[in-house]
């Protein structure tokens, strides 16, 4: 799930980190009531500073996804219906963002993301 | 902390202890050979107390590889990482240096024992001809406080920087330059005499070397 | 909040040439303090200062409340070191050299240096001497953290270690820190260690402090600019500039730093267009702000 953290990009390592969380609970991988990884936990396994794990899940309760019970670590918050969906929403809409900002600097047209992203996916079903 | 100390300085030293231990228990008792007959007459008396005698000078010998050797190794890991280490721990350079030399003065305790066991020892199995009389626990204060001269010298030098060292050596270097420019000058200016009958005189801290060591004696 | 260590106004001169000038150094309590600089820079003389090895000849050094080297023993007690080099005696086991160090410190914790010995994987019957350099660093900081500790300093603790190794030192620097909230004083060359562990970065140059801001504000004040139609000559700029270069027929490349998104309205009003701003890394940034740096002290100097 963590694979990509990168310390060089622009967005700051806890955005990154909150967004993962995000994906994998708007994808369902994470459960209502799942225990997230302890701040000490994780900190030492992605070898990042405790304080941008911390920061991370902070803005993820500021969101309303977990909620941090202190002392007994932070859980995964019964989402309201249709939650996921908008959340899933949201990321779809920055992925295609992302995808078409990187087109315009490339130089690549519409039409020709277009026929590429058929191309793939006709590859896929074959 | 002290157990800790004394046990690594035990780890550093435990050859030379055991070599100065072996050594000290049995100066006394080889210096003593042939020694068992009763009927000794004046000549062979004399015999006895020049072989006691001869075999002695080792006394001064052995406290004084002892001392050096355990202040050495007291020191050599420290000089290796340049004190790094010690400067480290959370407590006064003074107190470390207290608790190095009381640890290596704890492990010279062993040879020195060692020479009063051998000394009672070879007095005890011996028959002394008439008019000698046997010394076992002076002979064993004598090397006790040489050890301790050799040991607090070379314990004091092995401690000191090499700054501080340059200094003593300085200021040596300026006394017998003193003594040398006095000279050509043939000014009656002598330093140098006077300060070695100190040092090496009858009443001076090394004193301790000199002199006879004997385990009889008239 | 307190800091843990403070030094101010500085001023170190061993001999003829090096000196540290003028040194004002603040690290926050709890914070993880990155120490970036170039070789002879100062860092490991600053890191000696802190631990009480070398007396400054002027200035105040404050770790933990306490005088610097007058208290040293005390402070000493509660400051984790892990030098650059081993220090340690090669002739003893690592259970002995961990036996030695335990007696030193009230508040040693035994269990956790067992932890440590089984999670790095070390024989406590080796002998020290006999040790890999990885296996050597890791004894090393077993010690500083079974120390218990409220600070730690780290001179380049994993400097020519390979990545697991690494991996393994800074997980276990890391857990430390997350339980029992000490700060880190940490110098390293290995920039992109430094960026996803330190909260604070300082960096020096050739004995002088260039800069001690958060992490943040480094990462992401710092950027390169395609800047097109700008005068020669330009009047107080709301951004640190520190590099002006030519870059096509038609755009300049602006290296920048403290730079702020509202900072784009700067451009119309010189009559220039802002055409990208393009991340820098942690490295290039360290590498440009150096570069303005020393510029700025010949231009001084001149």
């Amino acid at each position: 799930m963590f694979e990509h953290i990168d310390p060089r990009s622009s967005t700051p390592l806890y955005a990154q980190i909150a967004a993962r969380f995000r994906v994998a609970i708007a994808a369902g991988e994470l459960r209502t009531a799942a225990l997230l990884p302890s701040v000490r936990d994780l900190a030492a396994r992605l070898r990042v500073n405790p304080a941008t794990i911390a920061q991370a899940y902070r803005e993820l309760e500021g969101e309303g996804f977990v909620e941090i019970r202190h002392g007994a670590g932070t859980y995964v918050r019964e989402l309201a219906p249709g939650r996921r969906t908008r959340e899933r929403a949201r990321q779809a809409k920055a992925l295609a963002e992302r995808v078409l900002a990187d087109a315009r600097r490339m130089g690549v047209t519409l039409e020709e993301l277009r026929e590429a992203i058929d191309g793939v996916l006709g590859a896929k079903t074959t | 902390m002290f157990r800790v100390m004394l046990y690594t300085q035990w780890k550093w030293s435990r050859l030379i202890i055991l070599l100065g231990t072996v050594a000290a228990f049995a100066l006394p008792i080889i210096s003593m050979q042939g020694a068992a007959h009763a009927d000794r007459n004046p000549l062979e008396a004399q015999d006895l107390l020049r072989t006691v005698q001869s075999w002695g000078t080792l006394y001064p010998v052995l406290a004084a590889a002892l001392g050096l050797f355990v202040a050495m190794a007291a020191w050599a890991p420290d000089h290796r990482g340049r004190h790094v280490h010690a400067l480290t721990l959370p407590l006064p350079r003074w107190r470390y240096m207290l608790l190095r030399c009381a640890s290596g003065a704890v492990l010279l305790a062993i040879p020195a024992a060692a020479v009063l066991a051998g000394a009672l020892l070879a007095t005890a199995t011996a028959t002394l001809p008439p008019g000698l009389q046997s010394y076992p626990f002076a002979l064993a204060t004598h090397f006790v406080l040489a050890t301790a001269v050799a040991y607090g010298v070379f314990f004091a030098v092995s401690a000191a920087t090499a700054r501080t060292a340059g200094i003593i050596l300085a200021a040596v270097g300026a006394l017998i330059a003193v003594q040398v420019v006095a000279g050509v000058a043939n000014v009656d200016f002598d330093i140098v005499s006077p300060l070695t009958m100190i040092v090496l005189g009858p009443a001076g801290p090394f004193a301790i070397f000199t002199g006879r060591w004997m385990l009889v004696d008239v | 909040m307190t800091n843990v260590i403070e030094i101010d106004s500085l001023h170190y001169r061993p001999g003829k040439g090096f000196a540290l000038r003028d040194l004002s150094i603040h690290v926050p309590a709890g914070a993880i303090y990155g120490f970036l600089g170039p070789n002879g820079s100062g860092k490991t003389t600053t890191i000696r200062l802190v631990l009480g090895l070398l007396r400054p000849q002027s200035g105040r050094i404050t770790v933990l409340g306490d005088r610097m080297p007058d208290d040293a023993p005390k402070i000493l007690a509660r400051v984790g070191y892990v030098p650059e080099q081993p220090h340690l005696d090669p002739t003893l086991t690592v259970n002995e050299i961990v036996r030695f160090q335990a007696a030193f410190y009230p508040t040693w914790d035994g269990a956790r240096a067992a932890q440590l010995l089984r999670q790095f994987d070390l024989d406590g019957e080796r002998l020290f001497g006999r040790l890999s350099k990885g296996q050597k660093a890791k004894v090393m900081i077993l010690l500083a953290l079974a120390q218990q500790g409220d600070l730690l300093v780290l001179d380049e603790p994993t400097d020519g270690l390979d990545p697991v190794v690494r991996r393994d030192i800074l997980a276990a620097l890391l857990e430390y820190v997350s339980q029992r909230g000490a700060a880190v004083f940490i110098s390293s060359h290995l920039v992109h260690e430094i960026e996803r562990i330190c909260d604070w970065i300082a960096v020096m140059d050739d004995g002088r402090l260039v800069t001690e801001v958060p992490m943040e504000q480094l990462k992401n004040g710092t950027k390169r600019l395609r800047v097109a139609g700008a005068p020669a000559t330009l009047g107080p700029t709301p951004f640190a500039l520190f590099a002006r270069e030519p870059a096509t027929a038609a755009a300049e490349t602006w290296v920048v730093g403290e730079w702020k998104p509202e900072m784009a309205g700067y451009f119309p009003g010189i009559g220039a267009s802002l055409q990208d701003v393009i991340d820098l890394d942690l490295e290039d940034g360290f590498v440009e702000l150096l570069r303005s740096f020393r510029g700025s002290r010949r231009e001084g100097s001149a």
